[in-house]
């Protein structure tokens, strides 16, 4: 499922929110200029090469694309609301994804960098905690787990009750 | 009824299956997983679910012709 925004200028540009191609960072970044906004973010998450003190071969991750999609598109038009953003975008790969590639690609622009800053940074929590998408980690010792999984409701007795990152900073 | 399941739940649960035991609401339908497969009750308190992929609480009611996905915790980024 393919979404295109007015307020992202990359249309052109594979503007899937859930991909199982790699992201093209650099493409979306060049596609992220606009005549009204003074600052643009990119935030990119990539896969590191060790976690819980083991040796990280890769991860997959999957998506329940239908669901995770629309969530975006949600989450992203509430970023764009609330803080009056020029640009605001991201995408989520699916599939392996090896080390030092990027997984997760969060981009906003603003007037000033305050707004892009602040609704990276919820965009990428929310999608973290509430967005239907999960890592296996596979080891360098040939073992694999699900992990790293949102457990705010340990603390909210409500699984749709998070903390999220961004209301602590 | 037809389950669908992700990530983690797919160690405990086929990815996909038929229930066809009456089940009538979510909160029935999560304690029926558990006894089916007690080594996933404690993934399953934390699960969310969707029907017909909207998210439902505990207390929908269930008329047995839905597609339910069971969506545990989220883990992406």
């Amino acid at each position: 499922m393919s979404i295109s925004l007015s307020f992202h200028q990359a249309a052109e540009v594979n503007m899937d929110f859930i991909t199982k191609k790699e992201i093209d960072l650099v493409a979306l970044l060049q596609k992220s200029h606009c005549p009204s906004a003074g600052a643009v973010v990119l935030f990119s998450g990539e896969v590191r090469n060790h976690n819980i003190g083991k040796s990280v071969r890769y991860l997959e991750y999957e998506a329940h694309t239908n669901m995770a999609t629309k969530m975006i598109a949600e989450i992203l038009l509430a970023a764009r609301n609330r803080w009056s953003l020029s640009i605001a975008f991201a995408q989520h790969r699916i599939g392996k994804v090896k080390v030092t590639e990027s997984a997760v690609v969060v981009i906003t622009a603003s007037v000033h960098r305050g707004e892009a800053y602040a609704s990276n940074r919820y965009i990428i929590d929310r999608i973290k905690h509430e967005v239907p998408i999960w890592k296996c980690e596979h080891f360098a010792d040939g073992t694999k787990e699900w992990g790293g999984n949102c457990n705010c409701a340990k603390d909210t007795g409500d699984v749709n009750k998070h903390l999220y990152e961004f209301e602590s900073v | 009824m037809r389950i669908q399941v992700f990530a983690v739940l797919k160690t405990f649960f086929k990815k996909e299956f038929e229930l066809k035991a009456r089940i009538n609401t979510i909160a029935e339908l999560r304690t029926h997983l558990r006894v089916v497969n007690p080594d996933a009750a404690a993934v399953l308190e934390l699960c969310r679910f969707a029907v017909q992929d909207e998210f439902v609480t505990d207390q929908y009611i269930l008329t047995g012709n839905e597609h339910i996905v069971v969506i545990p915790p989220s883990s992406g980024g």
